[in-house]
């Protein structure tokens, strides 16, 4: 049942820019989105909330620019690349980072991301300060196309990417290292009785989840063109764990709910008020009170760990 | 050696202080209630506002312009009277006991509530008000021209950590709050009202945020944006010192005002990296802070 | 589900061939997207921008809008950041009615747009964004920017400075963290290295865009004692620059030049003697401006609508909507009186020379525009409660452009004492 609601989903938002040609780049930025709230849903899970993960958004972004400065041009290695790139660096941050709990996870996070970011901000030379740099138009298997034909492509590739990226989170989340991760959070020591290594889980769980915020990063990259330091900025991981919490973290579909939930209601909104962010935090704090399991909670058979 | 040294620590000191009173706020609240005001910025750049409004209004109808420094002020204790109760009881009240995430959450959707709420209301230019420091006038020290107004933050800045130190200590409702602090539990079971504890420690952690704007305003401007840079610096303070130690969010500051200073005077494409890297050094090699204990971690 | 999705693609890319280019008839409203600041500290800089467009088109309107089509603007803040500027930007051009893009304030949002002007085939006319990065490669069909670049603009300044101050010896610069900044100082250097290779760069910093507070900013450049500070702070920076740094008495130890200063004289307390200018001609009392009657009754509108009176971004503005609406009566001659296409409207932007309210804009081949430059330095004023721009100097924007195509910086290291010498001195303007 659920499944057919999910590939139905799919299907209406891959027909959305027949009807709306502008929503693509709308959709396409919330399929990017989305993958980073998961990245960050898979962590909440544990019980860790990361109010850095926009750095891993941002460094996938990068590292694709920086790949194209070195000539490499094909689509599915610059995505390849930059993902593994981003997972690379939640390797080392991580095994850092993965020996603390509760706020100071949660602090450790915020400071390496604002390092990256001010680095990023800086170092005009290199990465072209806050004004950023292009990101290129890609070949496809040695095709190259023109950029509304490509960005068409991405957001078909991205569609599919849901499919069978979510499926591979799914599965992770169902095996025994994803139910660690949630003993993790009800109770550590316990888990360390059965044996189970706590750090390797969580490592695991925080490379996972920088490579899938990565992957969306390289996703907004490509179809923003240009990457910049806001990418990293703090407020933009704030709201990476936003679109986890309203979609949901009980499930794959929630963070993708909660991602094309926003993104659509913000592009009707914009129109008719300035105030997106009081509406955006209202909603928060009503579905933090009342709704703990988020929007995917009316679609939940059974109850799944919430925050 | 000596004339390039005294306006570095000048500097250091002046830009230590405001970034001190940025941060207070935040790790006093901390240290009670053991929450993070994620909207503690916004709640900075709210007392500028208003301060700065204050002002111009004194300037607007020719009033004593000495009435500017009572507006300072009057504008923090003003933020507080208003912000204080009302969030503390309707929002942050009910995360007590929760996780970490949850309390994190709560206090960011207010962020992002109060962040348009000073659009509508204080609309988006910039705010620039001066009258403060032009009436301090200037003290030239080894050749460089520092504004009266700099060095008056920077006594008013111990002038904090002292008061802060003795009400804590020394006064009634500051026992009360080391008993709270101490333990949560029993502070209640022998009667403390914790609630009107919480309710005074989250509302003077409202005031010291919207003081931080307002002795801001004199010599900065006010804009939209201001509440999100400053929650993050104020994080960074709050972090190297220790959550919850005023002593070391004073000496965190210093390193951070020292940091920037440095990185101003000798790398300055290193200015705006200084403070998060002072905090990941700091964080690497002792992740509670510099005086921050062990007991916090929950695991 | 994947052969479903490759259906789909294969399906809407036989719909987006198909999709209509233009319409011909002519429309009810001829709908222009305009991109500024109207929040945060550059909104001091963007919203007599978008103030001007308001009067702008007003008086457009009232006299029958272009061709018997009223116009309607769109505004687009730029403080969104460049994700926000173009995802609104691609929204606007999705809708056939808007025809040309007036946009954008900022380099940092005309880099990002640019290519995407060229996807949509948009006719995009930059209003304010300077940087010379933005028409290097000469290959741009729908970008167009009719009030020069950074080149000119900084030259000037080395050029005035030398002619005011022969014998400076060291210079600070404190800039904008971000390509304009950046840009300025590599051409203001190198053209006092070309012009006077003994000046020494003692203090270079780089503030973040948006900062409020240049207090050690401030103490930095007192202690390297510099004979000049150059700034192309801008907006509110600039006015919390100049607060915080006159108390301080930068303006009495060194020379400043404030690039952008025209946009704070009557708002802050600048001292005479500070050299200032307009990046551009768009001085709203220059003996030009002067001289025509059309710009001194949008001047006197203006400031009866605004109670302030133009700064040089909104006299820019107000001739960037001169250009627009100029290119649309060329492309309607052209075409026989018909609504012209987006195309269209482009081609008649190539090679125009237009007159404006403070002067003429003529674009080049490569699309930039070539203005004349006005720098001078404040001076008080018998008539105004503020200090107005006085010992003007007008160079040519010919004169001090490298050719289409050329390297910028390369053209201005051949530059010449000689060279300067030809050229109009100080207080030659008037």
């Amino acid at each position: 049942m659920r499944t057919i609601l999910a590939a139905a989903g799919i299907l209406v938002i891959a027909a959305l820019p027949l009807v709306a040609p502008w929503l693509q780049f709308v959709l396409t930025l919330a399929v990017a989105k989305g993958f980073a709230a998961l990245g960050v849903a898979v962590l909440l899970r544990a019980g860790l909330i990361s109010i850095g993960h926009a750095m891993f958004f941002a460094a996938s972004a990068y590292g694709v620019t920086f790949l194209a400065r070195l000539g490499v041009n094909d689509f599915a290695v610059l995505l390849a690349v930059s993902v593994l790139a981003a997972a690379a660096v939640g390797a080392i941050v991580g095994s850092f980072l993965v020996r603390y709990r509760a706020i100071f996870f949660a602090m450790l996070n915020l400071a390496v991301s604002m390092v990256f970011y001010a680095l990023c901000a800086k170092l005009y030379g290199v990465t072209g300060g806050t004004d950023g740099m292009p990101v290129p138009i890609p070949t496809i298997f040695g095709i190259s196309l023109g950029e509304a034909a490509f960005k068409q492509v991405l957001f078909y590739v991205s569609l599919m990417l849901i499919v069978i990226v979510g499926a591979a989170v799914h599965r992770y989340l169902d095996s025994p290292l994803g139910h660690a991760l949630s003993a993790v959070h009800t109770n550590e020591i316990r888990l360390e009785y059965l044996g189970i290594p706590v750090w390797a889980v969580l490592l695991i769980a925080y490379v996972i989840s920088a490579a899938l915020a990565g992957l969306g990063g390289a996703i907004a990259g490509f179809a923003i063109g240009r990457v910049v330091p806001d990418f990293a900025f703090w407020t933009a991981s704030g709201h990476l764990v936003l679109v986890a919490v309203l979609g949901g973290i009980g499930g794959v579909p929630g963070a993708f709910i909660g991602a094309f939930f926003l993104e659509l209601l913000h592009s009707a909104a914009v129109t008719v008020t300035d105030a997106w962010n009081l509406v955006v935090g209202a909603a928060l704090i009503i579905v933090i009170m009342f709704l703990p399991r988020g929007f995917y909670g009316f679609f939940e058979r059974e109850k799944a760990s919430a925050l | 050696m000596l004339n390039a040294i005294i306006p570095l620590l000048l500097d250091s000191l002046a830009s230590a202080a405001l970034i001190f009173f940025a941060a207070v706020g935040l790790t006093l609240v901390f240290s009670v209630l053991r929450v993070l005001n994620v909207a503690h910025g916004s709640l900075y750049s709210i007392g500028g506002y208003v301060a700065a409004s204050a002002c111009l209004f004194i300037a607007s109808r020719q009033m004593n312009p000495y009435l500017s420094f009572v507006a300072l002020l009057f504008s923090a204790v003003f933020v507080a009277a208003i912000f204080g109760p009302v969030v503390e009881r309707s929002l942050v009240r009910w995360t007590y006991g929760k996780s970490e995430a949850v309390q994190i959450l709560i206090t960011f959707g207010l962020f992002l509530m109060l962040e348009d709420l000073q659009r509508m209301i204080f609309g988006v230019q910039s705010y620039y008000e001066d009258t403060p420091m032009r009436l301090l006038g200037t003290t030239n020290l080894s050749g460089v021209v520092y504004l009266n107004y700099q060095i008056v933050l920077i006594v008013m800045a111990v002038a904090v950590v002292v008061g802060l130190r003795f009400l804590i200590r020394h006064t009634r409702t500051g026992r009360l709050m080391t008993a709270v602090v101490a333990d949560r539990e029993m502070a209640q079971a022998v009667g403390i009202d914790t609630n009107r504890i919480f309710m005074l420690a989250f509302s003077l952690g409202v005031f010291l945020a919207a003081l931080g704007g307002a002795l801001a305003t004199p010599t900065s401007g006010i804009a939209p944006g201001l509440g999100a840079d400053t929650m993050v610096l104020a994080f960074a303070v709050a972090a190297i010192g220790g959550l919850g130690q005023i002593e070391g969010a004073a000496v965190a500051s210093l390193i951070v005002g020292l940091a920037r200073v440095l990185a101003i005077y000798v790398a300055p494409e290193l200015d705006a990296v200084a403070p998060y890297a002072a905090m990941l050094v700091v964080l690497l090699i002792r992740p509670y802070g510099l005086f921050g204990s062990t007991s916090v971690r929950r695991v | 589900m994947k052969r479903i999705g490759l259906s789909a693609v294969a399906l809407t890319i036989g719909l987006a061939a198909a999709w209509p280019a233009a319409a011909q008839e002519k429309p009810d409203a001829l709908g222009l997207g305009i991109f500024t600041f109207t929040s945060g500290p550059a909104a001091a800089y963007g919203m007599p921008g978008k103030n001007a467009a308001d009067l702008m088109i007003e008086q457009i309107n009232a006299k029958g809008g272009i061709g018997g089509v009223p116009v309607s603007a769109t505004y687009v803040d730029e403080a969104q950041g460049a994700q926000g500027v173009i995802a609104e930007y691609r929204r606007l051009a999705a809708d056939a009615k808007n025809q040309v893009m007036v946009a954008a304030l900022s380099s940092a949002n005309c880099l990002a747009l640019a290519p995407i002007a060229e996807q949509l085939e948009i006719p995009t006319v930059g209003w304010n964004c300077d940087t010379h990065q933005l028409l290097t490669d000469g290959k741009s069909k729908y970008v167009f920017r009719p009030n020069g670049n950074t080149v000119p603009e900084f030259i000037a300044y080395a050029i005035y400075l030398l002619d005011r101050k022969p014998d400076v010896k060291t210079v600070a610069i404190i800039n904008p963290d971000y390509a304009f900044g950046h840009d300025a100082a590599t051409i203001f250097k190198a053209a006092l290295k070309a012009l006077k290779p003994d000046v020494e760069v003692v203090a270079e910093l780089y503030p973040k865009l948006g900062s409020p507070n240049y207090q050690t900013e401030i103490s930095r450049l007192t202690t390297a004692h510099p004979d000049v500070v150059f700034s192309n702070l801008w907006g509110g920076d600039l006015e919390n620059f100049v607060r915080q740094a006159s108390p301080r008495g930068l303006f009495r130890s060194s020379q400043v030049i404030l690039a952008l200063g025209e946009t704070v004289l009557q708002r802050v307390d600048l001292p005479e003697g500070v050299i200032v200018g307009v990046l551009g001609d768009g001085w709203w009392m220059s003996p030009d401006a002067k001289a025509n009657p059309e710009t001194a009754a949008f001047v006197a509108a203006y400031k009866a609508r605004f109670g302030e009176y133009p700064v040089f971004p909104s006299i820019k503005m107000a001739n960037t909507l001169i250009y627009v609406k100029a290119a649309y009566q060329a492309a309607m001659q052209k075409n026989g009186g018909k609504w012209p296409t987006r195309a269209e409207i482009a081609e008649a932007m190539k090679a125009s020379k237009v007159a404006t309210l403070t002067g003429t804009t003529e674009t080049r081949a490569d699309n930039d525009g070539l203005v004349d430059q006005i720098v001078g330095v404040t001076v008080k004023s018998p008539d105004h409660p503020f200090p107005v721009i006085g010992q003007m100097v007008r160079y040519k924007g010919d004169k001090l452009m490298p050719q289409a195509g050329q390297d910028p910086i390369g053209w201005i290291s051949t530059l010449t004492p000689e060279f300067a010498k030809s050229l109009p001195k100080p207080g030659s303007y008037k």
